[in-house]
């Protein structure tokens, strides 16, 4: 018996959708061949459903009833600035001279942007209105040959524009770049960041992606691809807060070197469905990564985390570090796969997923897997779901604190030790005031940031 | 002050407590003995204001008002204590922060101006020094890696800093090595005052030694079936309760 009706409809759409895009895009463009190619690819498989076991736990069909209608003209608010401007962070990163790469509803908005140009070591283009790097279309090229990944394909197909950051040799003065996604518009929106860290270049990357609106309806797909050299520090926090009627599609994929360190930190809340799928290859040995993150989710939301980092060199440390607190009738699921080439002697790879759940509806999935080809490694996962102990939110309130209050401790004290995987406490404290206001509101019951 | 009338408590349909009476007055220590399951730790419960318990009748009044309807939080801001016998250990919330959320949520239930960070870290400083409670162990998460006598000495710093009317231990000997249950008898005795009172939970007379009852009550089968002074401790220990409880 099958599980799943495919919503024939909407795939139809989106398939019309991306052959009237194709129709329009110039076949002299450098991208052009692996648009088609993932437009063709895209045709043949359509929209993934749960027979696919990446998918088995997210029915696409039942989120997403149709493509968002979208008007040609999607004017820029007066009052974008403004609005990004009242972010904390966006304060403090222009105060201290940051890159802020400012895009609305997919689309780089040139003339709020700032790349700092005294460093002289970062470059950034626009997909859409630059001349494409040779880096870059090899890069982007070499990531569409080899993937079956449905929602990379149509996102390959589609993408409108994108930053192309280029970041050279800093001796170790880091570059500090904020790209701030503001949803603005109902409608369909494809992205493509490219990022090209080279040998022995520090880059802390902060995204910010917020809906403007809790009443716009997005649907969007992006990807980042990150090259990363030898000798690199690459600290990558992302911040994505949509409203509840958002569906995105998240890809990273990221090729890392030799001798470098890569901390990559999500933290995710609202969507009425988010995937997040991140692929990340240890290529070269003494690497050193963190992929982790924390997902809040209520109401309705769906995020799917799906994470497959794979150790392709000898002597090379990953940690995973996930947790999710989950209430109302939410649904939070995790695949995450750790694979060790028969090459990759002495690998050192742990995974941790671990779920709050804080009402009866809420539910979470984890499947943690392992696959394992060297004999001399050290790898482990585990996997919690559980609820807030009643026997220390009574301790709490015997000391007299407040429910509210000690709800928010014992939930801050769930997610420490996830926090610590962002490793700059610079950006940590940029975030401190982000993280004060989420927990007061999970200590509430309202987890919409 | 403290007044505990008709007491009646079930939990899942079994009653733990049954028509149970205790009046404490200002200054006055009382000690609780009394055979396994006899209900005394569901009394600390109950009174502490656990959710797990049903009162079916009764109350408990503290300066004349009920706190059965009251939160576990708002009893301790009106200034009841319970001693946990066993301390909740929680991971990422060090003892500092807990002790400053404590502190300040009391202050600011009883419309007291709350205390600056370096004013806090003063008063801590002190009372932790008279329980020889060192620096390193107040920034360690809440009750984590902590020694069993560890664990009953920051219970009495905690109830040393909150400065509460109505104190209950709850078997807070229990686990504790000679010297440190004269040291945790000592904190507890260095608290007694003319208004402080104290309802102290125990199998032993041992502890009784160290703080010395007005006092002392048998309870069994949810309620008090005899009543004496320290002597009784004493008769307890020779002969048991198989005289009492017959």
């Amino acid at each position: 018996m099958l599980t799943e009706e495919k919503n024939i409809n909407v795939e139809e759409q989106v398939v019309a959708y991306c052959k009237d895009n194709i129709i329009n895009q110039d076949i002299k463009h450098p991208l052009y061949p692996a648009r088609l190619g993932a437009y063709e690819l895209f045709r043949a498989h359509g929209l993934p459903t749960t027979r696919n076991e990446q998918w088995k736990y997210t029915n696409i069909s039942s989120k997403l009833e149709r493509i968002p209608s979208q008007s040609d003209v999607k004017p820029v608010p007066v009052n974008l600035d403004n609005f990004i401007n009242n972010f904390e962070i966006v304060k403090k990163a222009k105060e201290n001279k940051d890159s802020v790469l400012v895009f609305m509803d997919g689309a780089m908005q040139s003339q709020l942007s700032i790349v700092n140009t005294d460093t002289k070591t970062v470059s950034v283009t626009s997909l859409k209105k630059d001349p494409i790097p040779d880096w870059a279309v090899k890069l982007n090229s070499e990531k569409h040959s080899q993937n079956v990944n449905e929602m990379f394909n149509l996102n390959t197909a589609l993408m409108e524009d994108g930053a192309i950051i280029n970041i050279n040799n800093n001796k170790g003065i880091a570059d500090n770049i904020y790209i701030i996604h503001v949803g603005n518009n109902d409608g369909f929106y494809n992205y493509r960041h490219m990022i090209n860290v080279q040998n022995g270049a520090h880059v802390n990357i902060i995204e910010f992606k917020i809906s403007n609106k809790v009443d716009i309806e997005a649907l969007y797909t992006s990807s980042i691809i990150w090259q990363i050299g030898n000798n690199c520090v690459v600290n990558n926090v992302k911040y994505q807060a949509h409203n509840q009627i958002t569906i995105g599609f998240n890809q990273q994929y990221a090729d890392i070197a030799n001798d470098t360190e890569f901390n990559s930190f999500t933290i995710s809340s609202g969507s009425k469905l988010l995937r997040e799928f991140r692929d990340i290859n240890c290529n070269g040995s003494n690497s050193n990564i963190s992929i982790s993150g924390i997902n809040l989710l209520d109401g309705d939301s769906h995020i799917d985390t799906m994470l497959s980092v794979k150790h392709k060199a000898p002597n090379t440390i990953s940690r995973e570090k996930y947790k999710s607190i989950l209430n109302d009738n939410s649904k939070g699921v995790f695949q995450g796969n750790i694979i060790v080439d028969d090459i990759a002697q002495k690998t050192i790879a742990k995974q941790s997923i671990d779920a709050l759940i804080l009402s009866k509806n809420a539910e979470h999935d984890a499947k943690p897997e392992l696959e394992i080809y060297a004999d001399d490694v050290q790898c482990g996962h585990g996997a919690t779901t559980g609820q807030i102990s009643q026997d220390s939110l009574f301790y709490l309130k015997s000391r007299g604190i407040p429910e509210e209050e000690a709800k928010r401790l014992l939930v801050h004290a769930f997610l420490t030790d996830a926090l610590e995987e962002i490793k700059d406490k610079k950006i940590l404290e940029t975030f401190a005031d982000v993280m004060n206001n989420m927990l007061n509101r999970v200590s509430k019951g309202n987890l919409n940031v | 002050m403290f007044n505990i009338s008709n007491l009646t408590v079930s939990v899942e349909d079994n009653e733990i407590l049954n028509n149970f009476s205790l009046d404490v007055g200002p200054g006055e220590v009382h000690a609780i003995m009394g055979p396994n399951g006899s209900g005394k730790s569901t009394l600390a419960h109950v009174c502490a204001g656990k959710e797990d318990y049903t009162v079916l009748n009764g109350e408990i009044n503290l300066n004349g008002e009920d706190l059965l309807d009251l939160e576990a939080d708002e009893r301790s801001t009106k200034g009841l204590f319970l001693a946990f016998q066993y301390p909740i250990e929680i991971p990422g919330v060090t003892t500092l922060t807990f002790l400053k959320s404590s502190l300040e949520a009391h202050y600011k239930a009883n419309n007291k101006e709350v205390l600056s960070t370096p004013d806090f870290m003063k008063l801590v400083k002190k009372k932790s020094a008279e329980l020889n409670i060192d620096d390193s162990m107040i920034k360690r998460p809440l009750n984590v890696g902590f020694s069993g006598g560890e664990k009953k000495r920051n219970e009495i710093l905690q109830m040393a800093l909150l400065d509460p009317e109505i104190c209950i231990l709850d078997e807070t000997d229990s686990g504790l090595d000679i010297d440190a249950l004269r040291l945790v008898a000592e904190g507890v005795n260095n608290l007694r005052n003319e208004k402080r009172s104290f309802i102290v939970i125990t199998h032993y007379q041992r502890l009784l030694d160290y703080i010395k009852p007005d006092f002392v009550h048998i309870m069994y089968n949810g309620k008090i079936i005899e009543t004496g002074d320290s002597s009784l401790a004493l008769e307890l220990e020779k002969s048991g309760y198989n005289n009492y409880i017959k």
